[in-house]
């Protein structure tokens, strides 16, 4: 709405009406709170101004392999994501079978692990394939093994990582088949449409704007992922970035690397955001959920039953099983490893960070949707653009801007609690924007209009109509960004304070020195940290269907 | 009561003397050591981890409001570019110049190292006989093609190795070396030093180029697997006939932001003491900077050795040429 009204009118015209008419509290103190979030990605983008003298040498030697190796990793982790995700989903919604129950509610399980951590413990998978590589190197020739080699470190890292992100499209695959209704289905029926052409002709294309979102997830995990593809030797962007900076020395080189990766991802979200607008996906025959499932027969339960497995098995059950038997190796070291306090930040720094961005989500939403305001909604989508970038280099532009405020006020502001947080609002600003945007959007927005009309302040809007009306929404959002940041590494990493310790840096310590079995213990406890809130988010999001 | 809060917490930071280390280093002989060290002085020692590039931009960032006193890395490269980025602080110290050969510090006393660690060529006890190998140069030859086990050039043991390089031999013969080496892998490379040595027990190469350090890692390692890696592999000091096997220090330097530096020398000191050295070996498998002085067992068992006795500042001057060099090369 706010894009059409942008280019239906001249800027100064839509200027000048914002500035008459929506300047107040409300605006201001979204747009300073929106901008501030949005400094240090802006620093890291205005470096692409300044000349790094290492340009032309990484144009000449590795930025095309990194773009090629980083497409290659992106389109398969996403084409694999959405196999995993949208055929169950699929399953799931439309049919009864045995266990389907259990399995709609495992299969988001793999969330509750972060790619470095499935890397790990996939990190000797490749060795399996050992003998065939001597077999091929000494019976055929070098050349092909090579081949073979470098073909089978592209699966297994597109592998591990389809396997843990995929439950993003699943999920939302998920409550876009049930929604979709009863009687479309009854309706494709009659007109002779077989159970292939329902999926492949109405289901699918209705549910692209879900499948788009949540393939957009995807891509932007494994863009942020920095451990995975360390370990299996996969040179991506993300570790060019670093490999410019910490090899060569060359902050600003890394830093345009990064500008181009998120000038790359913007170009993303623009025309996924342009494929979406031309087409509209209303459901107008109003029809309830689709409620009542077809059941399958011995045969197509098995079948149906191995489909859900296969992703679960890859993306949970293998890892897992894997560190608790580390974990149960090295037991006698956990009181050492794992203290009560490592527990308690993790769980500290991640609730309040889901409390702080959750409000910081719902003022910014609010604003924008209530006053109508352009320039918020502009400021808005600048302040949501730390999702897609590597968290490590957010930590760069937070540095940056940080050591001015230092040398401004004499104080050394890194180190605190307050930085770290700010820095995940940074990060994690939309994953609680994006749903609670939506809610008001659907819940609220015609209800404001009213309560405007008949003259109430937008305080008592916002208390009275549209909390209430989007509680459930808010309570799923903090679960999410919580999720997130127990997670979370580089940087909690970086802007700790002294003698911090959370469960995800003592999982890296143990890692980075070379002690991945006895790292399975702080492992084990984040992820069962994590499935908590995981599983209530699940359950709740059943129950709204 | 707030004030009284506040007064008492003033006062216990006050009456305990402390010093605030960054450090790249995550491993138990530190703790230890710490820990040791306080028991010793009554000097309290708080620790961020976290990786040395990342804590030098952000005491880049402090500036001189920096809480820290102490950067503790793996290597020597870091420390130089700490020295250049003008975030250390020349210290003197009799006892430092005493324990530390000079190679093996600053040479304006900005950096001390503490630690050893050797990159060696670690070979296949079943197809490799000692005699067959000689020189890092040497592994360049057609002999190897398909033979060699080496990790990403990304990291920085490696950098460091063609750092050296680059100052024995020059650019031009450094960069043809690192085409031929990038020919003559088994595999594109990937993983930690630990899977080189795990590709040769499984056949797949006969030599990895790998730090000592690790091999103390997998055969102590709670895995039988990795003791089995161990047991199929044997240790090779390259360069014996001319400048030496190439090494570099885990060592520190004091922030130019200090405020406690005569506490953060005494702790340097310490560490570099013979007791402290130690401990370095026994733990965590790295040779004392006074190399001739290692007690060890393992490390002993591999004998003595002649090391490049390279200042390993130039570690740090050459490491940016040496990123362009491994990128020219093809060197993932």
């Amino acid at each position: 709405m706010d894009i059409s009204a942008l280019k239906s009118q001249k800027p100064l015209q839509i200027l000048r009406q914002e500035l008459l008419f929506k300047l107040n509290g409300w605006t201001i103190l979204s747009l300073i709170v929106g901008l501030i979030i949005f400094f240090p990605i802006g620093e890291v983008l205005l470096s692409i101004n300044s000349q790094s003298e290492n340009w032309s040498h990484l144009k000449e030697t590795v930025l095309l392999s990194y773009l090629l190796n980083t497409i290659i990793l992106v389109v398969g982790t996403a084409f694999f994501s959405l196999i995993f995700g949208v055929l169950p989903a699929w399953i799931i919604s439309n049919y009864q079978f045995k266990f389907r129950k259990i399995l709609e509610w495992i299969l988001v399980l793999p969330l509750a692990i972060p790619t470095y951590i499935s890397a790990y413990a996939y990190f000797d998978v490749l060795e399996l394939f050992n003998p065939l590589l001597i077999w091929v190197r000494n019976n055929i020739n070098n050349d092909l093994m090579q081949f073979i080699n470098n073909v089978l470190v592209y699966m297994v890292t597109i592998l591990v990582m389809s396997s843990v992100l995929y439950p993003y499209i699943y999920l939302l695959a998920r409550s876009a088949f049930v929604n979709q209704g009863a009687k479309l289905r009854d309706a494709a029926s009659t007109l002779g449409y077989g159970e292939k052409s329902i999926f492949w002709k109405i289901a699918l294309p209705m549910a692209r704007p879900a499948l788009i979102a949540g393939v957009s997830l995807v891509v932007m995990e494994t863009l942020n992922d920095y451990g995975a593809v360390k370990h299996f030797g996969v040179p991506t962007f993300t570790s060019g970035i670093f490999r410019t900076w910490l090899g060569m020395g060359d902050l600003v080189g890394a830093l345009q690397l990064s500008a181009v990766l998120i000038i790359f991802i913007f170009a993303l979200l623009l025309i996924e955001k342009q494929i979406r607008s031309r087409s509209k996906y209303h459901d107008t025959l109003h029809s309830k959920p689709n409620s009542k499932k077809m059941v399958f027969g011995k045969k197509g339960s098995l079948a149906a039953i191995i489909c859900c497995l296969i992703p679960l098995i890859l993306g949970f059950v293998v890892p897992v099983i894997r560190l608790i038997s580390w974990a149960w190796i090295s037991r006698n070291k956990a009181g050492t490893i794992i203290s009560m306090e490592m527990v308690s930040n993790s769980l500290l720094l991640s609730l309040i960070s889901s409390v702080s961005i959750v409000s910081i989500a719902v003022l910014l939403a609010f604003t924008a949707r209530y006053f109508k305001s352009s320039i918020i909604n502009l400021s808005n989508r600048l302040a949501t653009l730390g999702y897609s970038i590597p968290g490590a280099v957010i930590a760069i532009g937070i540095l940056l801007i940080v050591a001015q405020i230092n040398a401004w006020l004499n104080i050394a502001l890194t180190g605190s609690l307050f930085l770290l947080i700010f820095a995940f609002i940074v990060r994690y600003l939309t994953v609680a924007w994006q749903p609670i945007n939506a809610a008001i959007e659907t819940n609220c927005d015609s209800l404001n209009h009213a309560s405007k009309t008949l003259g109430s302040s937008a305080y008592t809007s916002l208390t009275s109509v549209n909390l209430p009306l989007i509680k459930s929404t808010l309570i799923s959002a903090g679960l999410l960004v919580f999720i997130d940041v127990v997670k979370e590494l580089p940087l909690t990493l970086i802007l700790r304070p002294f003698n911090f310790e959370t469960l995800s840096t003592a999982t890296f310590d143990l890692s980075s020195q070379a002690q991945i079995i006895e790292s399975s213990l702080p492992a084990l406890c984040m992820i069962g940290i994590v499935l908590i809130p995981l599983g209530y988010l699940n359950y709740r999001l059943e129950n709204i269907k | 009561m707030k004030k009284i809060y506040l007064t008492l917490i003033l006062v216990c930071t006050n009456l305990q003397a402390q010093i605030n280390i960054y450090s790249h280093r995550h491993y138990d002989s530190d703790k230890i050591l710490f820990k040791k060290f306080t028991d010793q002085t009554g000097i309290k020692i708080n620790v961020i981890k976290g990786s040395a590039d990342q804590l030098i931009e952000r005491l880049i960032s402090e500036g001189g409001n920096s809480p820290a006193d102490i950067l503790f890395t793996v290597d020597a490269g870091r420390l130089h570019r700490a020295k250049v980025a003008g975030i250390l602080q020349p210290i003197e110290s009799k006892i430092l110049r005493e324990n530390i050969p000079p190679s093996m510090r600053d040479e304006d006393d900005y950096w001390f190292g503490l630690t050893v660690r050797a990159r060696v060529l670690v070979y296949s006890k079943e197809r490799v006989t000692p005699d067959q190998l000689s020189t890092y140069e040497d592994l360049a030859n057609r002999k190897w093609r398909g033979k060699i086990a080496v990790r990403s050039s990304s990291n920085i043991y490696n950098q460091s190795l063609m750092a050296s390089i680059i100052a024995s031999n020059g650019s031009r013969k450094a960069l043809s070396w690192a085409k031929s080496i990038r020919k003559n892998m088994a595999r594109a490379p990937r993983g930690s030093d630990r899977d080189q040595a795990r590709a040769v027990a499984a056949g797949l190469a006969d030599v990895a180029i790998m730090n000592t350090y690790y091999l103390g890692i997998l055969a102590n390692s709670p895995d039988a697997k990795d003791r089995e890696v161990f047991k199929k592999v044997s240790v090779f000091f390259p360069n014996q006939n001319d400048r030496g096997t190439h090494i570099n220090v885990s060592g520190a330097g004091i922030t130019k932001s200090s405020k406690n530096k005569k506490d953060a020398i005494k702790f340097l000191e310490f560490l570099s003491g013979s007791d402290s050295q130690k401990t370095f070996g026994s733990v965590n498998y790295e040779y004392p900077i006074k190399i001739e002085a290692n007690q060890s067992e393992l490390l002993n068992s591999w004998g003595p050795f002649k090391y490049d006795k390279l200042n390993l500042s130039v570690l740090g001057a050459n490491n940016a040429e040496a990123v362009k060099l491994f990128d020219k090369a093809g060197w993932e």
